[in-house]
């Protein structure tokens, strides 16, 4: 088995510049859903990772325009009335929308995101909506107490985290003892040289 | 997931997530695809 280490931030990784790199390229998803991007987004993107169209159809057109996921968390079936659900890296909200379409107003999601232009996004769909809020952070710190959720979905954010090991952690501080994660992320087939994974231009497209 | 105290973990179906993307360069190389994939967090 891996020792924990070797989850570890990635060496010679800038986290700020990555950060920042990130929040430019998702910050011209909102800005030009329909642009030339390394993936594709919005109805089209969900419907090819697997979304059912009566989810799609739940959730506000301008949170879903901007939909950048890599495959689908609700596979392994959507949240139950009344549970709370945290979205890591929640971007426009397409799927803090369908979760929280599922928990009802017994239940409860939280987004969270780090990109300003994402959030205002989210956060003007959500306008009137009790069960549903979009808060800012980052995967490692989540803005959650300890145990709150009984689910925990994400989707095309954890490669994107330097630090897996300190995102899972969290992930597994939010939850409560017999809570599930449900994430849709990418994993690679061949061995990335060490100098690719210093790329910052390879982490984001 | 297993280093941060979850357990059951499983992948479910593929997805080519890239595949056809207007900007996509890179993706090919390194054989990057989508994955569902779920855990738990083990009762006390």
């Amino acid at each position: 088995m891996a020792e924990p280490d070797e989850f570890r931030a990635m060496k010679g990784i800038d986290v700020d510049t990555l950060r920042r790199e990130i929040k430019d390229k998702y910050a011209e998803v909102v800005a030009k859903p329909n642009g030339e991007f390394h993936f594709h987004t919005g109805r089209v993107a969900a419907e090819r990772a697997g979304y059912e169209a009566s989810w799609l159809d739940g959730v506000p057109q301008d949170a879903l325009s901007s939909f950048a996921g890599v495959a689908n968390p609700f596979h392994w079936g959507l949240p139950r009335a009344g549970e709370y659900v945290v979205d890591v890296g929640s971007g426009a909200g397409s799927d803090s929308f369908i979760a929280a379409n599922a928990v009802g107003p017994e239940g409860s999601v939280i987004g969270v995101d780090m990109t300003p232009a994402m959030l205002a996004r989210s956060r003007a769909s959500a306008s009137g909506s009790a069960n549903i809020e979009f808060l800012e952070g980052v995967a490692e710190e989540l803005p959650v107490p300890d145990g709150w959720a009984d689910l925990v979905i994400s989707n095309g954010v954890i490669n994107l985290v330097p630090d897996k090991l300190a995102a899972y952690s969290e992930i597994a501080r939010v939850l409560k003892p017999g809570g599930r994660v449900q994430v849709a992320d990418i994993c690679v087939e061949v061995e990335v040289p060490e100098s690719a994974r210093r790329d910052i231009d390879l982490w984001t497209g | 997931m297993t280093a941060a105290g979850l357990a059951g973990v499983a992948f479910g179906p593929i997805v080519d997530t890239f595949g056809g993307a207007s900007g996509e360069e890179n993706a090919r190389e390194f054989g990057t695809y989508g994955y569902p994939i779920k855990a738990v967090k083990p009762a006390r």
